[in-house]
């Protein structure tokens, strides 16, 4: 079960809420781990086994880390993490599939979640490791850092000790759950509103094949792809961030508005910040330490980059999209210093981003070349009729779709509550609000959920 | 600004809590129960969202309005339907691989049978159509698809070619439904005059059909689909002609395997149902035609409003719905009891049958 659908939204949500409200402020913690083990219950009993076994696994892990000694605690920090990893790729490789079968579960729900909390596991044992964080031994705490409902998704992934002192900063009063409710339905109307209808033109714009298509739709194809992945990720992201709100913590948000930046490395900063962040803590950081060399640096982070487009893909497009993200961070670095770059940097932000989108979206490197060669003409067409039904078809969406990958609507509300305006804002806000969950609903009113999934994470 | 905040948590949530008071209140409890038994795997789930989106409160309108916002947003394509100004268009289609299944199914058939077998792949209304769609969205069209299951039949079949003929007459004639994949008891009609002189009968001529309109406001299973309210209504007809032939016995076995008697129309279903009412496995047909002839028909839904024309010429019609039944035709009818069989398959059908 995902949060974009009509049983998460309508029952679970205001059930799993008025629960939480109503517990003793010392059961908070119990209610919502327990909420979360129903969550993880609707995606089926095997599923919500693992999920515990796992965080057992990971808190008796963690608790030897610490308390054996120094010499030999490597030992069950690299046998965890080995773990960790062996039932991400169990999960998500394509050769492991099996065990997904064999545990039955939905394909739009698990695979989302156990990237995010295999990072998360990952990072608190290695600061445990570390010695910068003790063992916590609050099982019930540890078990909400690995599955509470709201986080298990979509992240955010934070560090063990930044989790914990959000946990103790709970604010739950009305006011919150209202910010919550609005973080959650913008992130609602990300994923059922633009995220599907541009998933339907990206099928629709490569629905040819890559002999047949014309530069128009392989490039219309592929822009449409990394808006969808973007609405879909900074979507379930919202939510989570919202639903977390509801319940009186507040996380920060995943996305900061990547898609129109001036840089490639301000992309690179804002795109699921993070987890870009897990991987500069725990990888590039540690490994870029142990040299000087400039050279080997720059392998490091490359190689680095190249880890996270695996993580994101799972494929050799993955790993290629993730390399020359890298490479292309730094030679924009490289190249800053030539004028036309830093005042034109949007110009050739977005098509990098866009191209480089191909190796992520196809997963397939031959593939991928065969697209890149489609979008610089090499099927012989130019553009056709198709690009222009699809761009007719789709003009409402893709109109709100590059204004809502801006923050223009960010700031207009916030010049707005700092005016006279902010009165009717306030009355505004809500109505905007149950308009959106309207329309979210209808579209969701067929098959009671929004189940089109662009990654599996 | 708490104010904002606070106003909207109360409007939000009282509408979240309203709507799901209504939806439990309205809930189908058995559903529920049926979803239980998925507790283990994650079919539970999947299982309370079909069930959450079939009760909730109002689940017309809010389709309608998922429709009209769906086309306004990006194409008019809803839940598999495409939505243009004329019709609906069903966009589910079978591959070149049902294809090859039903053949198969039908030359095992066809070898083991002693009489003559007839076959007719009936095309959907997108087949008909569908040129008016956007060519990406039918990648394989219903007439390269019929084409692919005739090559394939064993020669030894009789085929008949129902696709010309509808596509010949679409463009002045009503001869399929506008919110439906299937054709008009006119569009049966047309086909019905090709098959029955192949079976070795004249038809009865158009004109000495009294035809009855049943209802002007048929919405069909393209509109159950989509809950366009934009789309158009269809008009189902009964037609009847009196040359003293009675139908003296007409009976349908059920799912169950209970023995119903019916009607060739059924006036009391102003849906599809008009025609031999329920979706049945198995409906038999007695006749007051002194010919001792007998037919039997392998078919789907889309047989249903063509049977009533064949009552004339045959003194028994036994029909066997594949999508009841499947490939297990033999457990209601010995075949070998027929000396013609005829094949009538809807080519939307055959993807889920075979």
């Amino acid at each position: 079960m995902t949060y974009s659908n009509l049983l998460f939204i309508y029952i679970f949500l205001p059930a799993a809420l008025a629960v939480y409200c109503i517990v003793p402020k010392k059961l908070k913690n119990t209610a919502l781990l327990l909420g979360s083990i129903i969550f993880c219950g609707f995606m089926g009993f095997k599923m919500m086994l693992f999920i515990m076994l796992y965080c057992i696994a990971n808190y008796v892990a963690a608790l030897f880390i610490y308390n054996i000694r120094p010499k030999i605690k490597f030992i069950p920090m690299a046998a965890a993490i080995i773990f960790d990893i062996v039932m991400l790729v169990s999960f998500r490789a394509e050769y492991f599939s099996y065990l997904h079968g064999f545990m039955k579960i939905p394909e739009e729900a698990f695979p989302l979640g156990i990237s995010l909390f295999t990072l998360s596991a990952i990072g608190y044992l290695i600061d445990v490791y570390r010695g910068d964080i003790k063992a916590d031994k609050n099982f019930i705490r540890f078990s909400l850092f690995i599955m509470m409902f709201p986080r298990i998704i979509m992240g955010p992934v934070v560090s063990y000790d930044i989790f914990v002192s959000i946990l103790r900063k709970r604010r739950l009063n009305i006011a919150e759950i209202g910010a919550g409710l609005t973080i959650f339905i913008k992130g609602l109307a990300k994923k059922v509103i633009l995220a599907d209808q541009l998933f339907m033109l990206y099928s629709a714009s490569m629905s040819g094949g890559f002999e047949n298509i014309s530069a128009s739709s392989a490039w219309l194809g592929m822009i449409s792809y990394m808006f969808c992945l973007y609405f879909t990720l900074s979507g379930f992201s919202d939510m989570g961030v919202g639903l977390s709100r509801c319940f009186g913590y507040r996380f920060p948000s995943g996305f900061s508005y990547p898609i129109f930046s001036g840089r490639i490395r301000t992309f690179a900063s804002h795109w699921h910040i993070q987890v870009i962040h897990w991987f500069r803590k725990y990888i590039t950081r540690p490994l870029s330490s142990m040299t000087d060399v400039p050279l080997l640096s720059k392998l490091i982070f490359a190689a680095v980059w190249s880890l996270a487009g695996f993580w994101y893909g799972f494929s050799w497009g993955g790993v290629l999209w993730g390399f020359l993200m890298g490479i292309a961070i730094m030679t924009e670095n490289k190249l800053r210093r030539f004028k036309l770059l830093r005042s034109n940097g949007i110009f050739y932000t977005i098509p990098v981003i866009m191209i480089l989108s191909v190796f992520l979206a196809l997963g397939d490197i031959s593939d991928a070349f065969r697209c890149l060669w489609a979008m610089v003409g090499g099927s012989g067409i130019l553009a056709d009729s198709m690009t222009a039904y699809l761009l007719r078809s789709y003009a409402v969406v893709l109109i709100a779709t590059v204004y809502a990958s801006t923050d223009l609507f960010r700031n207009t509300i916030i010049r707005a509550k700092n005016s006279r305006l902010s009165w009717t804002l306030s009355f505004l806000t809500p109505i905007a609000m149950l308009m959106l969950l309207c329309i979210c609903t209808s579209l969701m009113s067929y098959s009671g959920k929004s189940d089109i999934l662009i990654i599996n994470l | 600004m708490k104010r904002t905040e606070k106003i909207t948590a109360a409007s939000v949530m009282t509408f979240i809590i309203a709507f799901s008071a209504v939806t439990l209140f309205r809930g189908n409890l058995e559903i529920m129960n049926t979803a239980k038994k998925n507790l283990i795997d994650g079919g539970f789930s999947e299982e309370l969202i079909n069930c959450m989106a079939e009760n909730f409160p109002m689940k017309d309108k809010w389709r309608a309005i998922g429709a009209e916002l769906n086309s306004k947003f990006g194409e008019p394509i809803v839940n598999g339907v495409y939505i243009d100004d004329e019709r609906l268009f069903s966009l589910d289609l079978a591959s070149y691989e049902d294809m090859d299944s039903a053949a198969e199914f039908v030359n095992e058939f066809t070898e083991k049978y002693d009489g003559a077998v007839y076959f007719a792949a009936i095309p959907t209304s997108t087949g008909v159509y569908g040129d008016v769609l956007p060519s990406y969205l039918l990648p394989i069209t219903e007439k390269q698809q019929a084409d692919r299951l005739y090559e394939e039949l064993s020669p030894d079949i009789r085929k008949i070619d129902a696709y010309t003929i509808l596509k010949m007459l679409s463009d002045n004639n009503y001869i399929y439904c506008r919110s439906d994949t299937r054709w008009t008891s006119y569009g049966a009609y047309c086909v019905y005059r090709t098959v029955i002189q192949k079976l070795g009968f004249i038809p009865v001529s158009y004109d000495k059909y009294t035809i009855f309109h049943v209802t002007d406001s048929y919405c069909g299973n393209l509109y159950s689909r989509t809950s366009y309210m934009e789309s158009k209504p269809d008009i189902l007809d009964i037609y009847e002609y009196d040359d003293g032939t009675v139908i003296e016995e007409c009976t349908g076995i059920d799912k169950d395997g209970v023995k119903r008697r019916i009607t060739p129309y059924d006036e009391s279903n102003i849906g599809y149902e008009l025609y031999l009412g329920e979706p049945m496995p198995f409906v038999k047909i007695r006749t007051s035609v002194n010919n001792d002839k007998k037919l039997l028909v392998i078919g789907d839904t889309s047989s249903d409003s063509f049977i009533p024309f064949l009552t004339k010429h045959y003194s028994e019609i036994a029909f066997v719905s594949v999508q009841c039944t499947g490939r297990d035709i033999e457990k209601y009818i010995d075949p070998d009891n027929y000396e013609q069989t005829l094949f009538l398959l809807g080519l939307d059908s055959i993807a889920n049958i075979f």
